[in-house]
């Protein structure tokens, strides 16, 4: 299968535990900012300054690079009305674009349900790590959960090759067998035979990478690493989703905080890289986002969930800049002691699905929002 | 061959159990299907892995204050149980009445309500509910701390009508109003302060502080309420009452039971089945017991029908593999992991998605799931120096002529002695075609992990990753 | 609130709690701490047993009595060279040497708390002993240590039902025991502790006994049996003896602490009153709304019939000792019960 141009695809890149929006991007001029941080603050001299006001951690070096290529678009103040700081509930919000009830589906199961309503290419969606997050689960929708792509597909325990081989030829011909009997066993043998499918085509992507960026030994940049390899083996795969953390600092939080930022920068500088070399930097966008900030006022160690974050997209299509606003840190704008947000997560979402994966995006994010101009055309 | 009655207590012990190692299947055709039944139905000591023993090792299934150990901590009653009805009769209302942690991060309330469910599961539907609506995680789940006299908040009322008994089109708005009103003053000790730390997910300063159920007599609106067509000052437990009178409440928990312990779906056999079961519900005062006993000694329960009429859950999966391989008998270090295969494969424990429950049948199969099931229990059921592998191959070379097997008798042995398993003709040819790479299997004088044991490991490996496998 | 009876030759007042729960990676805090070691200079070391989610957090921290956290040691969950997996109790000799076992990793780790070697926040490692296996010296599941005068180390060898001696440097000397119940005899023992007079006391968690033998390992006496009552245990974890004699045991099962006189005879029982602690209060200021609503909440509430076991009390009770698992001493009569549910300890002073 040919295309002259190729499809885009979404990455996404998932902050577990509530990243620490103030020591992200960081209102280093602010004095209010290291009054009420007075112990969890990055020191002024530290910060890489992106303006006169506002500064990148100094853990996102890459960050910075890729912003002054005009890469990185910063979505200040995201977040929803009646921000909920329990973790499981507010990545629930996030993954189901439902602030309101409980969603069931989510918004990105939905997405690749549209883009490919019949099924037919297994591999549209894939998340690298193990279990299946609920932004990717959709009723029909069938998503691979990769948590190791070297190893991954059936009896990955079985060390011996040829057994190894000659049990999957077993297990591909019982899960072929005789159709139209029993609808449940119908339902299996496809489902099986979908699962030998990916896991026949995913098994060919680390071999027919080549590269010559070299990925950190972390899980994350691990991850990352599987994505370029699935996304440039070219099998279709539209959304690639992993995720990192835990960014729950209560406590020590600089140096944890610190420690997962060169993580997450690093990784993304290498994907950047590894795009650019293989010509395909306009081709992927990469969303960052976490379920909720953090409290204004840090607790003597670290900080306390908080609400009111940051996004980030990334990518060679992506207008760089910054969008929405910086949230006010001034007592009379803070929500209960919190960051207010300014701008519905549901509008990046908006802006993805319709401007970059070319969907209709009400019905998936359940309503109308404004989007912002995210990307190029 | 397998007999019919070797068959037919599988399949009992499938539903009313994690499916049973062929010694405990053999200590209940001791008693035959009437004993087991009766034994299952009443539960008495379950002779689990010591709670001092748990927490002696894992300080965080102590303590509690997080989701995988505490699915971990009620994985390994399950799987050491010797009452697993118990079990199963928990797991069942626990999806029910499914109450999630991500909203209460409190870990040991829901325990505390599962052994609610395990105290109270298999008793008196009346009673059952009136324990649910005093049960503090069921009250802050579904906002009944925020139900006041002097300002109503319906959702418990409404989902106790429509999700936990009659279901809807059987009472109106009204009725629903006059539900809510009779519960208001049902609430948690602390409420406010509960609530806040619940919504925070707040441990400080000193972890999690559990709940109980508290009852504000000056929150309560004692006034008059009409409710399916009744009318008196009804507070919950008066509710209650009419609610398990009504016609639609015994279809609702004899369709539910039905389902989970019979079949996904229900035929026309199956529909008289729960016919009876609801005729059962009232003769007996709505005992959960009763009920039971009618569908298990039921002739569509009993008839090829129902067998393997259900995909099991990942729960199931799981435990049952474990329970089969007789592994983690033990205080293991790194317990969670293997919980978290549940939630990999799709049911989370204390976690169900909505307050729907889980959406079994069908929709636990997808390929991201299908992978992780058929990968965990084929390592569990491989693995040779597991006790109850062990004991599968002791069999296998007793059984044997001369301690040879033919690679048919190999692959009918494995079939017979992980279930029995029902497969069809083209799986079995499958199996047996695999079975015969090596010729036939001499198992005399086998040593620990040789390669004859292996080759015994590598058919169970095959036989767990059937579609078959995948039902009970 | 503690119960005095009339005859009680002991009065402990309460003085303090110091703890929060530390769901991080380091900083002040503690995540299911398991056991304590005061030094002379003041410092106190808790050993974090922690929960598997933060296991790369196992660590031990410093702190004292005026709520400074000095810092930490330890390099998370391993079997490598300072790391531990299911890290039990701890001990400091007269030389400042630390000895921490590891009972899933069948050794005793020592470390040097000196301030020579590492400054107040910290300590130096220096080296691992024991393997696991059943002969002399042979470790299986050490859990309580203890030291005596002469600076040996009593290991409880849990699942090899024995006490074996050693010099400080792991070098075996002598053991005793087998499993059971009778005078000499144990059942999964836990806690160890020696006397003025290097008489050695044992734990005996699931006898729910305390065993006093000579330090050559000759039986002398065994206190308490079965229960809830007064002189009774259900699952003692860990065992002090102040100078005096008092014998203080952490009576984990029954969420509490007793204190028995050198004769064994009942003196008292400490259910715990945890007040907020300079960190907890920390964390209050940044919360206020929580702060708030914990004001008018009765911390101390009624329960319902089913949840009347002591362990369901204090899940629900939060100034109750939830989980005591270590009893410790200092040179100034001080107590401290590390609560591992609680994340904290409670300080008491010997009038």
């Amino acid at each position: 299968m040919t295309t002259t141009k190729r499809e885009k695809s979404l990455i996404v890149i998932q902050l577990s535990g509530g990243n620490d929006y103030l020591n992200t991007v960081i209102p280093y001029s602010e004095g209010k900012y290291y009054d009420y941080r007075s112990t969890v603050n990055i020191p002024q001299n530290k910060v890489i300054p992106i303006d006169d006001h506002y500064g990148f951690n100094p853990s996102m070096g890459p960050v910075k690079s890729l912003w002054d290529e005009g890469k990185v678009a910063i979505i200040n103040g995201i977040g929803y009305q009646n921000p909920n700081r329990s973790h499981f509930r507010s990545m629930d919000i996030w993954h189901t674009a439902e602030p309101d009830s409980i969603g069931k589906e989510g918004w990105l199961g939905r997405a690749i349900r549209d883009i490919d309503p019949q099924g037919e290419n297994v591999l549209t969606g894939i998340n690298f790590g193990r279990g299946l997050p609920r932004a990717l689960a959709c009723p029909g929708v069938s998503v691979a959960s990769v948590g190791d792509l070297d190893t991954y597909g059936l009896f990955p325990d079985v060390q011996d090759e040829e057994l190894r081989m000659f049990t999957l030829e077993a297990f591909s011909k019982m899960y072929g067998g005789a159709a139209g009997r029993d609808p449940m066993m119908e339902l299996l043998g496809q489902t099986g035979q979908d699962a030998l499918q990916g896991a026949d085509i995913l098994r060919t992507a680390p071999a027919m990478y080549s590269s010559s960026v070299e990925y950190a030994p972390d899980s994350l940049a691990q991850n990352v690493k599987s994505i370029s390899q699935v996304f440039h083996a070219n099998v279709g795969a539209r959304v690639l989703y992993t995720q990192h953390g835990p960014f729950d600092t209560h406590a020590g939080e600089l140096i944890s905080h610190a420690k997962l930022w060169d993580e997450v920068a690093g990784s993304v500088g290498c994907l950047m890289d590894d795009l650019k070399e293989h010509g395909t930097e306009n081709d992927a966008s990469i969303l960052i986002f976490s379920e909720f900030g953090r409290r204004i006022q840090d607790n003597g160690s670290g900080s306390d969930h908080g609400s009111g974050g940051v996004a980030f997209m990334i990518g060679g299509a992506v207008n760089g800049g910054t969008y929405g606003e910086y949230p006010s840190l001034a007592e009379a704008e803070q929500i209960e002691g919190d960051l207010r947000s300014n701008n519905d997560f549901r509008s990046v979402y908006t802006g993805i699905l319709e401007d970059w994966l070319g969907l209709d995006a009400a019905p998936i994010v359940n309503g109308q929002f404004e989007k912002f101009d995210l990307f190029k055309s | 061959m397998i007999s019919n009655d070797t068959a037919l207590m599988a399949h009992l012990l499938r539903r009313a159990g994690f499916g049973a190692n062929r010694d405990e299947l053999e200590s209940y055709l001791e008693i035959g299907y009437d004993g087991a039944v009766e034994a299952l139905l009443n539960p008495s000591d379950p002779g689990n892995m010591p709670d001092d023993l748990i927490r002696r090792y894992h300080v965080d299934q102590s303590e509690l204050r997080d989701l995988p150990s505490s699915s971990a901590y009620w994985m390994y009653r399950m799987i050491s149980t010797s009452c697993p009805m118990e079990e199963k009769t928990a797991l069942f209302w626990h999806g029910l009445f499914a109450t999630g942690y991500s909203k209460l991060n409190q870990a040991r309330s829901q325990l505390n309500q599962v052994e609610m469910f395990r105290r109270s599961g298999l008793g008196s539907f009346e009673d059952l509910l009136v324990e649910l609506s005093k049960d503090p995680a069921m009250i802050v789940w579904l906002d009944n701390n925020e139900n006041h006299g002097a300002s109503i908040n319906e959702n418990y009322g409404r989902e106790l009508l429509e999700l936990f008994s009659m279901g809807i089109g059987n009472y109106s708005e009204d009725d629903i109003k006059g539900c809510a009103r009779a519960f208001t003053g049902w609430t948690l000790g602390n409420a406010e302060y509960m609530s806040v730390r619940a919504a925070k997910d707040s441990i400080w300063p000193y972890g999690r502080i559990a709940w109980h159920f508290d009852y504000r007599e000056e929150d309560h609106d004692d006034g008059e309420k009409t409710f399916l067509g009744e009318t008196g000052r009804f507070n919950g437990e008066d509710i209650i009452a009419i609610i398990v009178k009504q016609e639609a409440t015994a279809r609702f928990v004899a369709t539910r039971l039905f389902q989970f312990f019979a079949a996904d779906e229900i035929t026309e056999a199956g529909e008289k089945t729960i016919e009876a079961m609801m005729a059962t519900y009232f003769s007996s005062g709505y005992q959960i017991r009763d009920m039971l006993r009618t569908l298990f000694h039921s002739d569509y329960f009993k008839s090829e029908e129902a067998r393997f009429a259900r995909v099991k859950g990942p729960v199931e999966m799981v435990v049952g593999a474990i329970r089969m391989a007789g592994n983690y008998q033990d205080p293991y270090l790194g317990i969670e992991g293997v919980a978290n295969t549940m939630f990999y494969m799709g049911q989370g424990l204390l976690r169900p998605p909505t307050v729907e429950g889980w959406h079994e049948g069908a929709e636990w199969i997808d390929s991201g799931a299908l992978v992780e099931r058929v990968n965990f229990v084929a390592k569990e059921l491989s693995n040779v120096s597991s006790p109850g592998v062990r004991s599968i191959i002791e069999r296998l070379e007793a059984g044997a002529d001369q301690g040879v097997l033919q690679p048919s008798e190999l692959a009918d042995g494995c079939l017979d002695l992980l279930g029995p398993i029902q497969v069809s003709e083209e799986t079995r040819s499958v199996l047996v075609e695999y079975a015969s790479r090596h010729g036939d299997l001499d198992l005399n004088g086998h040593q620990p992990g040789d390669q004859a044991e292996q080759r015994v490991g590598d058919i169970l490996r095959l036989v767990a990753a059937t579609r078959e496998y995948q039902l009970a | 609130m503690s119960t005095q009876t009339k005859s009680s030759e002991i009065v402990l007042d309460y003085v303090k709690t110091i703890g929060i729960v530390n769901n991080g990676y380091n900083g002040r805090g503690f995540a299911n701490p398991y056991d304590i070691a005061v030094g002379g200079d003041g410092r106190i070391f808790v050993l974090n047993r922690c929960d598997p989610l933060r296991a790369s957090a196992i660590r031990v921290g410093i702190c004292n009595l005026e709520d400074e956290y000095l810092g930490e040691f330890g390099r998370g969950f391993g079997a490598g060279d300072e790391q531990f997996a299911w890290p039990v109790a701890m001990v400091l000799d007269s030389r400042y040497r630390l000895h921490i076992t590891d009972e899933h990793n069948h050794r005793v780790t020592t470390y040097d708390t000196s301030g020579d070697a590492s400054g107040n926040a910290s300590a130096k490692y220096l080296s691992h002993w024991g393997k696991p296996g059943t002969g002399d010296g042979e470790l299986n599941g050490p859990a309580g240590i203890a030291v005596d005068s002469s600076d040996n180390l009593f290991v409880v060898d849990q699942h090899n039902s024995r006490v074996q001696k050693f010099t400080s440097d792991g070098k075996f000397i002598a053991n005793w025991g087998s499993f059971g119940g009778g005078d000499g005899q144990f059942n999964l023992p836990w806690g160890a502790a020696v006397d003025k007079d290097d008489n050695v006391y044992i734990a005996d968690w699931r006898n729910n006994r305390i065993q006093k033998f000579t330090n050559d390992g000759e039986f002398l006496a065994a206190f308490g049996n079965s229960g809830e009552g007064e002189g009774q245990f259900q699952r003692p974890t860990s065992v002090a003896v102040d100078p005096e004699g008092f014998i203080y045991v952490a009576d984990w099962g029954n969420e509490r602490v007793q204190v028995l006189g050198p004769d064994g005879s009942f003196q008292m029982i400490l259910r715990g009153e945890a007040t907020v602690s300079k960190w907890a209060e920390a964390y209050f200021d940044s919360n206020p709304e929580e702060k708030a609503e914990r004001d008018i909440s009765n911390l101390k509430p009624e329960l319902p019939a089913h949840l009347n076991t002591p362990y369901h009390i204090s899940s629900q009770t939060e100034p109750y000792f939830w989980g005591p698992v270590s009893v410790s001493l200092d040179r100034e009569g001080r107590l401290y019960v590390a609560e591992t549910n609680r994340h904290r300890f409670q300080v008491y002073q010997k009038r």
